[in-house]
């Protein structure tokens, strides 16, 4: 009988590099046959590759147990979905039937949760940029905006004038807790009383209610304690406003920032390890409300996470075109989604997992993306056996900040698809063809080829 | 191709070069190949062993052999 | 004792910066009323370790732990099978989180552990040594925990140079230009990542205590030392033994107020009455041996106190004893290499 064949391999020993887990079958070496159930074959056949699929099991599960970890702590917790995270309608509405307001930080995203049908006073209005039609038609629509900066704020008034009628404002705030680099560039820093000259300053035009206060620390934040300080001097300042100026507060938003499960190329250890749970989190900032706040006042706690909702619930397929020996020994692989797909890759180390059970040890690879570009590098070092033309590698987690700051670029984007909880198939969002770059662009007629 | 023939090539897949003190690991496709190359055969009947001792198409055997050749000449064994 | 009990150790990568696997090893050797075989756990085939076949019975590669806890257990597991494993001494800093997060799911496949829990081994960020300090009556430098360049250099004006710049798991460079200091850093990012260490430097004599904690506030013992010469790379060469009343009398107030299970390290830097905390690790320090020369053989006193054998009598140490560090060669065939190359492990036992 012949013998099971195995791509001819061989590798040097390198001082310092001489684990055979780094060459021994079977090790650190994933596979994934399906997402929820589905065949990946089944995937590709129906919907081609490279493919984004987001399951959505597992985002109402991520969403409940999140949710859950707060609203078993303190009574009075709403989440907002923060759109630029993933503003696919299908991703979304997902958030929304959980309960979830919009988190929108731009005109675009405004109009988009309100073409979803959520009612203004559903939408928190953040950022740095909000054209005066937005922020008026917010502003009537009765949606939360937090006031960015002072222009913002002179804006509002004026606002507030022309629609006859007060306009309830929050503020962003911007503080050190402890995180670098500290979010100074959003809101109104508080420790140098920047904070309380706009509130003086709303208090002064009598246009203006302030309801409630923002502050958004930063992202990936691993340590629990910092939200702790943040709390600490939100609520600090809250009751020096309402003794100051009547202004009550309702809510405070914390932003978001919580880690998801991917692993920073700048840690060492496998995310599992260092990042702590979100339970942790909740526990920390549940305690340090109740421990500021006065007895018996409950103001309501908003939370705009979005990375550790979504990511997990996100993966691309893509197939292997080719492959090719580097000139130092390594194998490099081009699959069909890279970069322009991935944007978070310059930060992330992905999983990567085969569709199938390849035999033969495994060895150093590098796996680019399809663009004629030399960045294109999905990993840049990690050990793979030898992969067959056709292969499918998945990569994952990708289900935060990819569909919204992917690149079109010189690649049409893929189908992305939601696997429903009874296993239906669905495209959320199509794959793009030509009509879709032409329908924008003019061509002068003294230009065209004859 | 000297370097070649001197090469210490064990069952195991071992493979330690006594001209520079390189060591290596090879699989049994390749330990076959290694093998082949230093009794000075064709590629055609390397390629002729490993399709009669292994399940592997012709084609895919001879694409796999020409990147193991590559990856020999990066190492400076060929 | 007639049970054979199957051990295995960890950090047996004796090089220029040696991990401590080989000094436990060495002790477990020499109390000869164990009946011990003693498996060595390395990284890498050129472990030296892996080549001392009068400390070692067998040698396994075990995967990095930065692989994750999947392939970790299931070697575990496949060591288990094959050698029998009744217990495990881990003693590198990056491997613990993964052992302590695991310890149940290890302990249910028959093997034991004597290790922190995990909010134990929290203790040793180096955030939360100013508390331990405050609460164990001793001093602390100044320190900075750092995630980004951004607040490096703030760090660096307001600690005022010459500052100790180290890395969560490893390493430790004493900078005295804010070049070097950024120097430092990114090759400390570069390895190991964030987040990154600055500490005041303290002028005094570096002082150390090796113990092991029961778990339950008491500790099997201890012992203290000063570091009398250390290499480039900030390890011992040459030591005594010393009784610093203020710096034990810590340590002891250590293990009984956070009940410490497992051995461990307290660094400190001693300025006449002033004894400063710099850092504690939880494993045994790779000079543990001189614990076990001076009669206190704290590896052994482990196991004894987990597998309940009879304990050895308590003893005391002399100060002013010298430890000797010196370099050795050892000469073998190609065999071992090309097996732990190619199988993954291998067993000096065969060799009759």
């Amino acid at each position: 009988m012949k013998k099971s064949y195995e791509k001819p391999i061989i590798l040097k020993l390198q001082t310092g590099f001489m684990n055979k887990y780094g060459s021994t079958p079977y090790y650190s070496r994933k596979t994934r046959s399906e997402i929820d159930g589905v065949p990946i074959d089944t995937l590709v056949t129906k919907f081609g590759s490279p493919l984004m699929v987001f399951s959505e099991s597992s985002i109402r599960r991520t969403y409940n147990e999140v949710f859950r970890a707060f609203s078993t702590r303190y009574p009075s917790v709403t989440f907002g979905w923060s759109y630029k995270t993933n503003y696919l309608k299908a991703i979304c509405s997902i958030f929304h039937q959980e309960g979830a307001l919009a988190e929108v930080v731009s005109e675009m995203e405004y109009e988009k949760a309100r073409k979803l049908g959520i009612p203004g006073k559903n939408i928190i209005f953040n950022g740095p940029h909000k054209p005066f039609e937005i922020l008026k038609r917010a502003a009537s629509e009765n949606s939360m905006i937090h006031i960015d900066h002072f222009d913002e704020l002179m804006e509002l008034e004026q606002i507030s004038q022309q629609l006859h009628k007060p306009v309830k404002v929050g503020l962003r705030l911007n503080m050190e807790t402890g995180i670098h680099p500290q979010w100074s560039r959003f809101g109104f820093n508080l420790d140098t009383g920047q904070a309380l000259d706009a509130v003086k300053r709303m208090k002064h035009g009598g246009k203006l209610i302030l309801n409630g206060l923002h502050c958004h620390l930063g992202t990936f934040i691993l340590d629990p304690q910092a939200y702790a300080e943040a709390i600490k001097k939100m609520v600090a300042f809250a009751y020096e406003i309402e003794t100051h100026f009547g202004f009550k507060m309702e809510y405070l938003d914390i932003g978001g920032g919580f880690p998801s499960q991917n692993k920073l190329k700048s840690s060492y250890l496998p995310p599992e390890l260092t990042i702590l749970p979100l339970d942790e989190y909740a526990a920390k900032i549940t305690n340090a409300l109740y421990e500021n706040l006065r007895p018996g006042d409950y103001p309501r706690l908003i939370i705009e996470t979005g990375r550790a909702l979504v990511d997990e619930s996100g993966y691309m397929i893509t197939t292997v075109i080719t492959s090719k020996r580097l000139p130092d020994g390594r194998k490099a692989y081009v699959v069909d989604g890279g970069i322009n797909l991935l944007f978070t890759s310059f930060w992330y180390k992905f999983n990567l997992e085969i569709d199938r059970e390849v035999p033969g040890v495994n060895e150093p690879a590098v796996v680019y993306g399809p663009l004629c570009m030399n960045i294109d590098a999905i990993d840049e070092g990690t050990l793979l056996p030898s992969l067959p033309r056709g292969a499918r590698l998945i990569v994952s987690p990708i289900g935060a900040y990819n569909v919204t700051q992917w690149m079109q670029f010189i690649e049409y984007r893929p189908n992305v698809v939601l696997i429903g909880q009874q296993g239906e198939l669905d495209i959320i969002r199509e794959r793009e063809d030509l009509t879709d770059i032409d329908r924008r662009e003019k061509l002068p007629p003294r230009l065209a080829y004859k | 191709m000297n370097r070649l023939t001197q090469l210490a090539l064990s069952d195991e897949g071992f493979v330690f070069d006594p001209l520079t003190g390189e060591s290596f690991t090879v699989n049994p496709t390749g330990l076959t190949i290694l093998r082949g190359l230093k009794a000075d055969r064709s590629l055609e009947s390397i390629g002729r062993e490993i399709s009669d001792q292994f399940e592997a198409l012709p084609e895919e055997t001879e694409r796999d052999i020409t990147d193991f050749i590559h990856h020999l000449r990066t190492y400076h064994l060929l | 004792m007639d049970k054979q009990l199957v051990v295995a150790i960890s950090g047996i990568n004796a090089v220029d910066n040696p991990g401590p696997g080989v000094g436990v090893a060495r002790s477990l050797k020499e109390d000869g009323d164990l009946n011990l075989k003693i498996i060595g756990l390395a990284y890498d085939a050129m472990e030296p370790g892996i080549y001392l076949d009068w400390l070692m019975d067998k040698t396994y590669i075990m995967p990095y732990p930065a692989s994750g806890q999947q392939q970790f257990i299931e070697r575990l597991q496949y060591i288990k099978h094959q050698s029998g494993l009744d217990f495990i001494i881990p003693t590198l800093d990056v491997e613990l989180p993964l052992y302590i997060k695991y310890a149940d799911k290890i302990s249910q496949m028959g093997i034991k552990t004597f290790i922190p829990t995990m909010e134990q081994f929290r203790l040793r960020n180096k955030d939360c040594l100013p508390e331990i300090a405050r609460r164990i009556g001793i001093k602390t430098p100044k320190t900075a925990v750092i995630h980004s360049f951004e607040g490096f250099s703030q760090t660096i004006k307001r600690l005022r140079l010459p500052l100790m710049i180290k890395g969560a798991f490893y390493k430790a460079y004493r900078a005295y230009t804010s070049q070097e200091a950024i120097g430092f850093y990114h090759r400390i990012v570069a390895e190991w990542g964030y987040p990154v260490i600055v500490q005041e430097v303290v002028a005094g004599d570096e002082l150390n205590v090796v113990g092991v904690g029961d778990g339950k506030g008491f500790s099997l013992g201890s012992v203290g030392i000063k570091k009398m010469w250390i290499t480039s790379q900030g390890k011992i060469w040459t030591g005594v033994t010393i009784k610093n009343r203020h710096m034990l009398e810590a340590a002891e107030k250590f293990t009984q107020l956070y009940k410490w299970q497992g051995a461990f390290e307290f660094e400190c830097i001693v300025a006449g009455d002033d004894v400063y905390l710099i850092e504690i690790n939880p494993r045994f320090p790779a000079w543990s041996y001189f614990a076990t020369g001076v009669g206190h053989n704290l590896p052994s006193y482990m196991i004894r106190h987990v597998f309940n054998l009879p304990r050895l009598p308590a003893a005391d140490y002399e100060t002013g004893k010298l430890y000797i560090r010196y370099t050795y060669e050892q000469v073998t065939a190609m065999r071992p290499f090309q097996e732990m190359i190619t199988r993954g492990e291998y067993s000096h036992e065969k060799i009759v």
